[in-house]
């Protein structure tokens, strides 16, 4: 008997403190995951890098262009506007950033591909490398003064000389 | 010791200098008469080990150095529809090629019509083999998936016949929302009047020559989603007559060669799983008593999977199967009829190997080869087929540079 009585008291607190432990849980679970889901997206949103545009020389034609065109103008496979001026390409780095988000964002290529694309062909004598540029200062001066110019820039960057090309 | 470790360390100097200077010289486009030329080139060494059998070089329990290709190439795009193009080689590979320069390519790239949708066009002059993915580029050891291609479908021994042809290639590409298509169809006259292309094809003893009609290859490529998915398809046929040498022991017969080679490959961010399987069969008639009227049909196929580690490591695990002849896998016919080793005719690779890129220019190289059967070997480098052993292993150490 005293046993029973001795125990009762723990068991029910076990008990209790069980229930309300999970109950708390399951309570805050939904609450928890969206703090944690506006807290990521908030930071996200604080420390992600400006998006990447396409850019071109200010009198180009062309406003909209296909994604598929566009991976075979810097695949260096398509050469020529449909008004009949070159295509001049422009590319950072492999290893920039802005290399890597126009390459995975907009191309959907990735930069390791499109990198091996361009050995393939210039070791078989079917093509030639974009022109790389060693900064962002020059994307932005070689695709305003270049006729026929290609390249991508992030978004905080685009001046007035240079146009941007949406992507259809 | 103390003399050679020095010189070993000045010409080594001097051997990088050299290449700095080539590369500062020569990596950056020159603005020729408004045109862009652009000029690269490649030097690569490689080191084979084997536990048995030569292969490329005397490689048998010693290193063997003979494996070497040093390239360079030009381009040059006077219009934007027209570029020219010339590469040499040298490739050094063992006793089956000694590393004197040659035109790799050299043609004319016209591109007729393009827009939006795709572009058609033709090369002229010297073009290399559209042959499964990795031909056109097989001796850049930075385009290639390991030191050694997969022997099953990109013979090291028959390569001169392969590599390129003189001729004409039409090609026509297609770009949409579904995939690109890219076609070529070639027509040219293959590389097969050397004496290596002889040994290849008919071995050491018979002392006469090739000559080929005009070869054509077709191939198609599918890239879907951006290069993610890529199926291929090529098939080829070579038309080939030999001349028989003084006192041959075969007489002027008549070779023929179908290929049919289906490609698959899936590139992840970090991973690629590539497949090729192909269909050799290969015919041969009037060559004499001592080859009788044959036709035979090879079968190869092989899976790879290679893992990007980090930005600069990868990782690479290929089986790689070859039979010489589908109806005689494991050689046993070919053994009672010649003499000479069933194991010849058929050769089963286990292959793993590592790739770290010190820099964008500099590559290293390492794999391991496990093979059953010598199929892939070349006479060359093992005249004595009795010599053979069946079961072997091969380290193989390789550095590239580029620029």
């Amino acid at each position: 008997m005293f046993e029973s009585i001795r125990l009762y008291p723990v068991s029910a607190m076990k008990n209790l403190s069980g229930i309300s432990i999970f109950a708390l849980f399951w309570r805050a679970c939904p609450l928890y995951m969206l703090a944690v889901f506006l807290f990521t997206a908030n930071s996200y949103a604080d420390t992600q890098e400006p998006a990447v545009v396409v850019i071109t020389f200010p009198a180009t034609s062309e406003n909209v262009i296909s994604r598929s065109s566009l991976r075979a103008i810097f695949g260096m496979r398509l050469g020529k506007w449909p008004v009949d001026t070159p295509v001049k390409v422009f590319v950072m780095k492999d290893d920039t950033p802005e290399h890597s988000d126009f390459s995975k964002n907009i191309l959907q290529v990735f930069p390791h591909q499109l990198r091996l694309a361009w050995d393939r062909q210039v070791f078989s004598g079917q093509g030639q490398y974009p022109e790389q540029v060693a900064s962002v200062q020059e994307m932005l001066s070689k695709i305003a003064s270049t006729p026929g110019a290609i390249g991508y820039i992030k978004t905080n960057e685009i001046t007035k000389n240079v146009r941007i090309l949406q992507i259809r | 010791m103390c003399a050679s470790f020095k010189f070993a360390k000045t010409a080594a100097g001097i051997f990088i200098q050299g290449i700095f200077l080539l590369w500062t010289t020569f990596a950056h486009a020159e603005n020729l008469m408004g045109s862009e030329l652009q000029l690269h080139g490649f030097l690569t060494q490689g080191v084979v080990i084997t536990s048995d059998n030569n292969f490329l070089g005397q490689s048998n329990k010693k290193a063997s150095p003979d494996f070497r290709e040093i390239g360079v190439n030009g381009s040059l795009r006077p219009i934007s529809d027209v570029q020219l193009s010339a590469g040499l080689l040298s490739h050094k590979a063992g006793g089956t090629d000694n590393g004197e320069l040659r035109l790799d390519y050299g043609l004319i790239d016209w591109t007729v019509s393009s827009n939006e949708q795709g572009r058609s066009g033709i090369r002229l002059g010297r073009v290399k083999n559209a042959y499964g993915l990795y031909n056109k580029t097989r001796d850049v050891a930075f385009t290639r998936p390991s030191i050694l291609l997969p022997q099953s479908i990109y013979f090291e021994r028959t390569r001169n016949v392969t590599v390129a042809s003189d001729g004409a290639e039409l090609y026509l590409d297609r770009y949409s929302e579904a995939g690109s298509l890219f076609v070529t169809f070639a027509l040219g006259q293959p590389q097969i009047g050397s004496e290596a292309a002889k040994v290849a094809l008919v071995g050491l003893i018979p002392n006469g020559s090739f000559e080929s009609k005009l070869m054509p290859i077709f191939q198609a490529i599918y890239e879907g989603d951006g290069g993610k998915y890529r199926l291929g398809f090529t098939t080829l046929q070579l038309d080939a007559r030999y001349n028989p040498g003084v006192g041959d022991v075969l007489q002027a017969g008549q070779m023929k060669f179908t290929p049919k080679i289906f490609s698959a490959q899936y590139n992840a961010e970090h991973w690629s799983l590539t497949s090729e399987y192909a269909l050799r069969p290969t015919s041969n008639k009037n060559f004499g008593p001592n080859a009788p009227d044959s036709t035979i049909h090879g079968q190869s196929y092989y899976v790879q999977g290679s893992y990007r580690l980090a930005s600069k490591w990868e990782a690479l695990l290929r089986y790689d199967v070859m039979y010489a002849d589908s109806g005689d896998r494991d050689g046993k016919e070919f053994a009672a009829a010649t003499h000479r080793p069933a194991f010849t005719r058929f050769s089963k690779d286990w292959t793993a190997g590592v790739r770290f890129d010190l820099t964008p220019e500099f590559m290293l190289r390492a794999e391991y080869h496990r093979v059953d059967g010598t199929g892939y070997l070349p006479v060359q480098d093992n005249p004595n087929p009795s010599a053979l052993v069946q079961r072997w292993d091969m380290l193989m150490l390789l550095a590239s540079f580029r620029f």
